[in-house]
């Protein structure tokens, strides 16, 4: 793919970039990191052994004579006698008091009733364990619950009769449910309680096993045994491997950051290295590190390490690709922090956000953890579902490289500029002159997952806010979010004086327009592909319902534009609200047609 | 004084007028509020209640019941729809037409254990719901015949209802509030100090009459501000947002004290490794470690909040001046060892 004098320039500033990370840490430094990370590490190992319980000691409860002492982590446990307990639990002393099997609370305090609640919670699992010892498991857990999954028709109604009946599934049929049967459906359902009461002893005091955490497979449901699906798993699962890559990252900024200070890079500049060659041999040491722990980490979780590598290789590339945005953009040490950490929470957001509702809504296939949680679950993925939720970490990274590479130069690198003014040159630089038209068309079709990233935060950031209102924040964000993405790179060309005709603005805008509604299309085409084919994609992908938007799109966009070129760039973002306005009310009548 | 009080605006002013510390609000709310999408959703999951009125989807239960038994009574009691079919075939026919959510079939009673069989649509999101909602009155049933059995719960008729938000909101959401401007304050101080040193404008600092412990102490002081107030405005928007909060002067001075702290480390940090990347790596690392220990910590800063938050009786001033205690210690050998901190050669 590449030529060789490429490679090696590649090759050789990446052992550069090692050889620095090296220097900087030898003697008593490295030591003290590295004792540091022992400790780091030992710690949450400790912690994860010794239970991480995440209300330690938040509610008091008095406990009565003779009761057993409440051994819950969450409860701070005090023994009262009979007559003090009620005025210790008036007096707000203690939260909930237990004496026998009579539990009293405050009904008027929140605390007091959330403590009851919390008590109930820990006497009902006390009470299954004793039962569950006491007595066999036919008698202490009567109830077994299958559960079949079975596939209902689009469109009810329309059912045709499906080619095996329901009943089929049903192991046995429901009127030859037996004596017989039942001994042995049974026996298969004991083993099934023993495992879930095993389970329920251990929650709360220890982390689960780190697959047990996924929302349960059980076919057989024992009601009182039933864990709620927690998505602990997801976050812990983004947690092992987002968080090394965080670490790893921090380095890389601070080479571009150190050698801009000493001006290393103007030196560089004036080699005959490419500046594509200089980020990706600056990259390349730090995307293997991450790699490596990639790979550590499924060994230790126990899974496929190839497929591991094909879900995270794409979330690397992007983590990194954001990165290299940071490297380029921030002009001195404390933007270089403030952004890092945005950096981190958009990125945790982007990623942990819709994998938190894996198995409940179909957000879940939008972040690339949702595959490592099928993986880990032993699930299936197809190919589709693969290219939609990393296809957007490729754009990402491809557009981060290809944005990289041209505003690698001096002036733009040691500039110090407001940042609206850094974003605005980067996007000028960017824009060839010569293929004027495809980069407009191009740069309305990438910027969408930037859009989609921007969307999903304020979507998050309206949850706030009641109902109705977080509703209108949401479209109002969304819409202004597309007007300056479709807009903001005619404005910059308008501003560098590339562009001056109504003409040339028209057509720009179209071809903005187009870029933007090809690419959100084709993302919603791949989105309706995974989630749910047929009718659905024909109603949205049949002609009318892609002339009229498109229309509007590119009908917006001028309207930004030409305002911009008319009132100057000054008034941008009054131009900007102008066609949001528009676009807005137009949304509101597309709905409101609809329903 | 007055000069310590000049020092200390132009760090503020240096922090506000890049305007970056908008993006660290920014980040603040993001991660509040992300934190609060996963609240809800952790509501929805434990409440099932919660989760039939957000989605306000009425479960219709289609019920085959050959064992004469209390469970339709008990699926209304829980205000699901209740379908009553006389067997199979029809079950299947209303489900596939879509006039019942799930279907459960109930086999005769054999005085053993019941087998109860529920069929639910193959579509995650909805079978999830369903299940939830389904949980507490099979629960419910489930106790039922274990009482035909012989076997008691006790407790079992206890109605206080666990809040797992309530724990979550005190116990996470408002620590992490009130210690994130901690953790940017220790950044904000990396960054200051490492700059100056790196641009060796330190020196010129120190050859105008103030001494470095002015400096530096400065330095922290105006990181301590930041930390009040982002404090402070947090206390406000979640009183806002009616998340009332206890002992407020002590969850003030509990978050103060935390981000005094880490930021004094900080700023030994940086004077030790004299470059930004080490001092922030090791920085990130300390932080870990720290955050680690403190759990182990009786009470740790998370549940010492928590309680003081909440109005616990167990926690009190007599926690939050333990805590000013190391940070008294900190402080004292800190700007004590300063000057040696400074001029300790490290490799690199």
């Amino acid at each position: 793919m590449f030529s060789n004098s490429t490679m090696r320039n590649i090759l050789t500033i990446s052992k550069r970039e090692v050889t620095r990370l090296r220097t900087r840490f030898r003697g008593r430094s490295r030591v003290l990191i590295l004792v540091g990370m022992i400790l780091a590490g030992l710690l949450s190992y400790f912690v994860s052994q010794q239970g991480f319980v995440l209300s330690r000691q938040f509610y008091t409860v008095g406990v009565g004579p003779g009761v057993p002492i409440v051994a819950d982590a969450r409860f701070v446990a005090l023994a009262v006698d009979g007559a003090s307990g009620h005025a210790l639990l008036e007096q707000g002393v203690i939260d909930v008091y237990l004496d026998g099997s009579e539990v009293a609370w405050r009904k008027d305090e929140r605390r007091s009733r959330c403590a009851a609640g919390a008590l109930r919670q820990y006497l009902e699992t006390q009470e299954l364990t004793r039962i569950a010892n006491e007595y066999d498991m036919d008698r202490a857990f009567p109830l077994r619950v299958e559960v079949h999954h079975v596939e209902v028709p689009e469109g009810h109604g329309a059912a045709a009769h499906p080619d095996i009946s329901v009943w089929d599934l049903l192991d046995s049929g429901p009127e030859s449910a037996g004596a017989g049967e039942t001994a042995t459906s049974s026996g298969i359902a004991s083993s099934t309680v023993l495992k879930q009461l095993d389970s329920l002893e251990s929650s709360g005091r220890r982390l689960p096993e780190f697959k047990a955490e996924f929302v349960s497979d059980e076919e057989v449901i024992i009601p009182s045994l039933m864990d709620p699906p927690v998505p602990l798993a997801q976050v812990l699962l983004a947690f092992f491997y987002v968080v090394p890559i965080f670490f790893i990252s921090i380095f890389f900024t601070s080479s571009f950051m150190e050698e801009k200070v000493n001006r290393k890079l103007v030196v560089l500049l004036s080699t005959p290295v490419t500046p594509f060659q200089i980020i990706v041999g600056k990259m390349l040491p730090y995307i293997v590190y991450s790699l490596v722990s990639i790979t550590v980490i499924t060994l230790l979780l126990g899974g496929h390490i190839p497929l591991a590598l094909a879900i995270f290789v794409p979330v690397t590339l992007f983590i990194f690709s954001i990165y290299l945005m940071v490297a380029l953009l921030y002009r001195t040490f404390k933007d270089q922090t403030f952004f890092s950490l945005l950096a981190v929470s958009v990125i945790t957001v982007y990623l942990v956000f819709p994998s938190m509702f894996s198995g409940i809504t179909d957000i879940s296939h939008v972040s690339p953890l949702h595959l490592a949680i099928q993986m880990y679950k032993g699930e299936a993925f197809g190919l589709s579902e693969y290219l939609l939720s990393t296809t957007p970490m490729y754009l990402v990274f491809g557009v981060g490289l290809f944005v990289g590479t041209r505003v690698f130069n001096e002036e733009y690198l040691m500039g110090f500029r407001p940042l609206c003014q850094k974003l605005a040159d980067a996007l000028n630089l960017t824009i060839n002159r010569s293929h004027l038209h495809l980069s407009v068309f191009l740069l309305g079709l990438f910027v969408i997952p930037a859009v989609f990233m921007v969307q999903l935060a304020s979507i998050a950031l309206a949850f706030n806010l009641p109902m109705p209102q977080a509703l209108g924040a949401v479209l109002v964000v969304s819409v202004i979010v597309e007007e300056i993405a479709k807009s903001a790179g005619i404005a910059v060309l308008l501003q560098n004086g590339v562009v001056r005709s109504t003409r040339q603005v028209l057509t720009l805008s179209v071809v903005a327009a187009l870029g933007f509604f090809a690419g959100e299309k084709l993302l919603l085409y791949i989105a309706l592909k995974v989630i749910s084919d047929t009718m659905f994609t024909a109603a949205v992908f049949g002609g009318g319902f892609l002339v009229l938007p498109l229309l509007a799109h590119c009908f917006f966009t001028s309207l930004v534009c030409l305002t911009t070129a008319r009132f100057g760039v000054r008034r941008y973002p009054l131009s900007v609200l102008a066609g949001s306005v528009l676009h807005g009310l137009y949304n509101l009548a597309v709905v409101g047609v609809l329903s | 004084m007055s000069r310590f009080v000049a020092m200390v605006r132009r760090e503020l002013r240096s922090v506000t007028q890049e305007k970056t510390i908008v993006l660290a609000v920014v980040i603040q709310l993001l991660v509040a509020s992300f934190s609060s999408v996963i609240v809800t959703g952790l509501m929805a999951f434990y409440d099932p209640d919660s989760i039939g009125q957000t989605t306000r989807m009425t479960v219709t239960v289609g019920l085959v019941d050959h064992s004469g038994g209390p469970l339709a009574g008990i699926l209304r009691d829980a205000r699901l729809k209740v379908k009553q079919l006389p067997d199979a075939e029809s079950a299947e026919a209303a489900f596939h037409a879509g006039q019942v959510d799930a279907v459960a079939f109930l086999p005769e009673e054999s005085g053993g254990v019941v087998n109860m069989k529920l069929m639910l649509p193959e579509l995650d999101s909805k079978a999830t719901v369903i299940t939830m909602v389904l949980k507490e009155p099979l629960k419910r049933y489930e106790t039922f015949l274990r009482g035909q059995n012989g076997v008691e719960m006790q407790y079992a008729s206890l109605r206080a209802r666990a809040d797992s938000s309530y724990e979550f909101l005190y116990s996470l959401i408002l620590p992490m509030l009130m210690f994130f401007p901690a953790l940017l304050a220790g950044s904000i101080v990396i960054d200051t100090i490492s700059e100056e040193l790196e641009n060796k404008t330190l020196d010129t600092l120190r050859s105008a009459p103030v001494s470095l412990n002015q400096i530096l102490g400065a330095k922290v002081c105006a990181a301590v501000v930041t930390v009040l107030v982002q404090c402070s405005a947090w206390t406000l928007l979640l009183r806002l947002n009616n998340l009332r909060i206890e002992n407020l002067g002590l969850v003030l001075i509990l978050s103060l004290a935390v981000g005094t702290m880490v930021s004094i480390g900080a700023a030994a940090a940086s004077l030790y490794f004299k470059d930004r990347e080490r001092a922030q790596f090791a920085y990130s690392i300390v932080l870990v470690v720290a955050v680690g220990l403190s759990y182990l910590v009786q009470p740790s800063p998370f549940s010492l909040m928590a309680g003081l938050a909440t109005g616990s009786h167990v926690t009190g001033v007599v926690d939050v001046s333990l805590y000013l205690l190391p940070l008294v210690l900190l402080g004292a050998a800190f700007f004590h060892w300063s000057e040696r901190l400074l001029t300790a050669r490290t490799a690199g």
